[in-house]
């Protein structure tokens, strides 16, 4: 076997992301080495335990026995029953995933669940109003088909509205810039463009 | 109305939102790893590390000790399964547990399956393999791959076309150019992840696998397995992104049916990014050779496009994009030859207009050369060799809107503003470059049935087991029932991705929507011609009248002279609470056991240059205009103009996006997508998102798409000709012909990179 050592054999998993950093560090795709990913150590075995966690989704309160290791994209999916939010690439880099905790859009693939107890966790089964009518970003994507296989959709509606609300939706250049962390690839770019800036307005509001 | 609902023209239909939008935007579009299943057990891959040679030891035991644990499938599980076969159906013959022979890097060697999600990826983390080591073959110019003619390997490419005596014409021609071209590795990526979920209900099995082709993939998972497909279902009601790469079904479906019945209980197999870049398929690398001549006149007299494509050992992937390129203008005299490379690789597959992509680059970017080397306007070139007939067969065209759409799409470019001289536009420190290219992509239709149902409430239920990938077929679909029966829209649902439905074909080919609305069309004329009976028998309200003086509109049948009948109604003198019809739909032309063949799950496509009537492609113009900064060569697309003319248009809507989105994957092809192959190694280095770069929203700017009119009675009933893979043909060539233009280096290999302007 010739292998060289600077290449990860086996890529990135949330195992060795665990042991080779202390919080969710970008970085360290390309830093976890083989080395770290060889035996288990003491400590993660008690990661392993489950943990109840209490999460505040959609303003209703779901009590988790998760592994602690459980990111908050698998914990709505695989343990509150919430697929809406999307597993794209679970490494931070396509934005499907993205929700909004205290109002602030964050990647649920790189966060912990148990890093959100105690926070105010948005998806999109939360956006629409009770009887059933729409959040302004919800009817705008519509109008503007702003999505064709509708996958990276409620990524993209999450973070539409993050950005109007971190005041970033000033002008088209701005939308397009602080909307490129959402990769749609059926690239339906200029629609979604559009339809933000269509519910800008009335998402301040919202 | 607002850019993304273009007003329809002559022959378009109305841009009706899709009508499953509210479901899309709402999270309650469940894709197939959104299904819910009780009680499930999570699947996790194990993949090799060496690209060719033997695994001679597993090692399992670190894997066994992860607590959750429930089962390791490695090689002997597979023992009372057959191989999966490489075809229209299957991805790949490669079997990667059957035996122990590694033909690929990131081959499958188990599949671990636990409690939990963490626990599977942990347990398939530990999982160690020892191997019997050989040097790999990577890609061309590597020592050790094979070369063979790809004519005939292929049921899609039998032969090299040619036509007249290309080398005497080349000889004296009066201009000429001989040039080479080639186009990288790419990897579909669509933003759902690969997924299997399966699981037995006694006999029976289920899989939710997001899938382009469910009645195709009932079937050879039965076989595989040796069951009947009868007790086999595919569920896929919606699919996150497919372009061909859920077209194939791949060897895990079976390993993950198989780990599901040894477990008894449903087993999820979601693949991570990185490792579906050795597990499903990819667009292989290509390299062309074009020598083109002609007379001062602009008149090409000879053309020659030779190209080579990578596949893997033991399967022969052809797309044979020759087909294409060698129709595409009067060319005098033609002459073409496909080379097949076989290296240690994962087997390539269909990726959104397969053979055109790289062919129809190659072919562009030297027409643009010869265009510069004829001091010609590159418009003007291609006006003046467009065809009356096709070169190869001499067939007419069923329909050719070519100079209809340069003519628009220049207009709306303002091409005439454009100067000639190469680095003549500058704004600022941004070098100004504009460049054009065609787009062809051939017009195929396939055998399909459909169910249609008309309830006395007036709602409308189609059911058909195709697929709603994103192109808004489920929209069309029903938009064309609504059309023939008189509803609304919101009075139609439609039921598609399943294969317990009426089978279609695969959603691949841009075949779906005029084999849908095709079928669609004949079930909802048979309803009518029900309706039509009821009415106009002797006792009836519209007695008298004959068929085609009726129409359905409004729950009504309306006579010409204004007599009306309630459907409702004649229902009730019927004495029935709905009308349904099966229809079957087989090309004209097709043989008698092409339906028997749809149920197969290998229905034939007919059209394209296959027809004896007539050769059958949809075509488009794009103008394209680059900013390249004078100092760091940073390559920005700011504007792209895009026309073209498909037959029928169902829906503006869904037709202008799937185009745009076409476009823009065209931006892609020219400035950002490539899978970088290690030559040592022969792995794929940059696998994941962050390094295979794809557009995003801050690489659009300004983009408009034209539908041009264009009515095809030819191609099929519905008229319509498929466009979901018009829209990306073309693009890379306009790129790199308006790079020339603004720096005057003629960029030959995708994609185009700062790195070759600076030299």
């Amino acid at each position: 076997m010739s292998q060289p050592t600077v290449l990860p054999r086996h890529g990135l998993s949330r195992r060795s992301f665990m042991a080779g950093t202390v919080s969710a560090a970008a970085a360290a795709p390309l830093l976890a080495s083989a080395a770290q990913a060889e035996a288990p150590t003491a400590s993660q075995s008690k990661l392993r335990q489950p943990v109840v966690t209490s999460l505040r989704i959609n303003k209703q309160v779901y009590e988790l026995s998760l592994d602690t290791r459980t990111s908050l994209l698998d914990a709505l999916r695989d343990h509150a029953g919430l697929t809406g939010t999307k597993k794209g690439c679970d490494h931070g880099q396509c934005g499907a995933c993205t929700v909004l905790v205290d109002g602030k859009r964050v990647l649920s693939c790189l966060s912990f669940a148990v890093m959100n107890e105690g926070k105010d966790i948005t998806t999109i089964e939360g956006l629409a109003s009770s009887d059933g009518k729409l959040h302004p970003m919800q009817q705008a994507f519509i109008d503007h088909d702003a999505f064709q296989c509708g996958y990276c959709t409620p990524g993209q509606i999450l973070s539409a509205i993050g950005c109007v609300n971190e005041g970033h939706a000033g002008s088209e250049y701005d939308i397009r810039e602080y909307m490129s962390g959402n990769i749609c690839r059926c690239a339906a770019y200029p629609n979604i463009v559009a339809a933000v800036l269509q519910a800008r307005d009335e998402t301040k509001g919202a | 109305m607002d850019a993304a609902a273009p007003r329809p023209k002559e022959n378009q239909g109305e841009p009706l939102p899709r009508i499953d939008a509210r479901l899309k935007v709402t999270g309650q579009a469940h894709y197939p790893a959104d299904l819910p299943t009780a009680n499930i057990a999570y699947g996790a891959l194990a993949t090799g590390t060496i690209a060719r040679g033997k695994v001679t030891k597993l090692h399992l035991d670190d894997a066994r000790e992860v607590p959750g644990l429930l089962d390791i499938v490695t090689y002997g599980a597979m023992d009372k399964v057959d191989k999966p076969k490489f075809g229209n159906v299957g991805a790949t013959s490669i079997a990667p547990l059957h035996d122990r022979t590694i033909f690929h890097d990131g081959q499958i060697i188990a599949l671990a399956v636990a409690e939990t999600f963490e626990a599977a990826e942990e347990a398939a983390q530990l999982i160690r393999a020892d191997y019997e080591e050989e040097t790999p073959s990577a890609s061309f110019d590597s020592p050790g791959t094979k070369t063979i003619p790809a004519a005939g390997k292929s049921p899609l490419f039998k032969e090299d076309v040619k036509a007249g005596d290309f080398d005497a014409a080349y000889a004296s021609a009066a201009v000429k150019i001989d040039a080479r071209y080639s186009t990288p590795t790419q990897h579909h990526n669509p933003i759902e992840l690969f997924s299997t979920t399966a699981y037995w209900q006694g006999d029976q099995l289920i899989v939710h696998e997001p899938s382009q082709n469910v009645t195709g993939w009932k079937v050879e998972l039965a076989r595989q397995l040796r069951i009947d497909p009868a007790n086999v279902r595919i569920v896929s009601p919606f699919i996150g992104g497919a372009f061909g790469s859920k077209g194939p079904m791949t060897p895990r479906t079976a390993i993950v049916a198989v780990a599901a019945r040894r477990l008894g209980r449903p087993v999820r197999c979601v693949t991570s990014r990185m490792q579906a870049f050795g597990t499903q398929t990819y667009r292989a690398e290509t390299r062309h050779r074009i020598r083109i001549g002609a007379g001062k006149d602009g008149r090409i007299t000879a053309f020659a496009h030779e190209g080579w494509e990578v596949t893997s050992r033991p399967d022969a992937y052809v797309v044979g994009g020759t087909s294409a390129t060698g129709r595409m203008y009067d060319y005098g005299s033609v002459l073409t030859h496909v080379s097949l490379v076989q290296a240690d690789r994962n087997t390539p597959g269909y990726m959104r207009s397969p053979p055109e992509t790289p062919y129809v680059y190659a072919l562009e970017n030297a027409m643009d050369e010869m265009a510069v080397a004829l001091g010609m306007d590159p418009v003007e070139f291609r006006r003046i060799n467009e065809p009356k007939k096709e070169p190869i067969g001499k067939k007419p065209f069923s329909s050719r809107s070519l100079i209809q759409c340069y003519d628009q799409a220049a207009e709306a470019f303002g091409w005439a503003k454009r100067e000639a001289k190469v680095g003549a536009m500058r704004d600022g420190d941004w070098l100004v470059g504009m460049g054009c290219a065609t787009a062809i992509y051939p017009t195929a239709v396939a055998p399909c049935a459909a169910r249609v149902r008309l309830t006395a409430d007036g709602d409308v239920r189609v059911q058909c087991g195709s697929h709603e990938i994103g192109t808004g077929v489920r929209t069309v679909a029903g938009q064309m029932a609504s059309e023939r029966l008189g509803v609304g829209i919101d009075r139609v649902s439609v039921e598609m991705g399943d294969s317990a439905l009426p089978p279609a074909p695969v959603s691949g080919g841009s075949i779906s929507t005029a084999s849908v609305c095709s079928v669609v069309l004949k079930a909802c004329d048979a309803i009518r011609t029900k309706l039509y009976a009821a009415a106009t028998a002797e006792s009836g309200p519209l007695a008298g009248s004959h068929n085609e003086e009726l129409d359905l509109a409004d729950g009504k049948i309306v006579a010409k002279g204004g007599a009306s009948a309630r459907v409702e109604d004649i229902l009730k003198t019927m004495q029935v609470g709905a009308i349904e019809e099966y229809a079957e739909f087989a090309p004209k032309g097709a043989p008698p056991e092409a339906l028997k063949k749809l149920y197969s799950g290998m229905p034939e496509f007919h059209g394209g240059e296959q027809d004896e009537d007539a050769v059958k492609y949809a075509f488009g113009a794009e103008f394209v205009e680059v900013r390249i900064n004078r100092y760091t060569k940073e390559i920005r697309v700011p504007r792209l103009v895009g026309a073209f003319a498909a037959g029928r248009i169902m829906n503006t809507r869904t037709a202008r996006s799937q185009l745009m989105g076409g476009m823009i994957w065209g931006i892609g092809q020219a400035l950002h997508e490539a899978t970088e192959v290690d030559r040592h190694y022969a792995r794929y280095v940059n696998r994941d998102l962050q390094d295979y770069l794809v557009p995003v929203n801050a690489d659009v700017k300004d983009l408009q798409v034209i539908l041009v009119p264009e009515v095809d009675h030819a191609v099929n009933p519905a008229g319509v000709k498929g466009l979901g893979e018009l829209g990306n043909v073309g693009t890379a060539a306009a790129v790199a012909s308006a790079v020339y233009h603004a720096t005057g280096k003629r960029i030959r290999d995708l994609p185009i990179r700062i790195e070759q302007l600076l030299v």
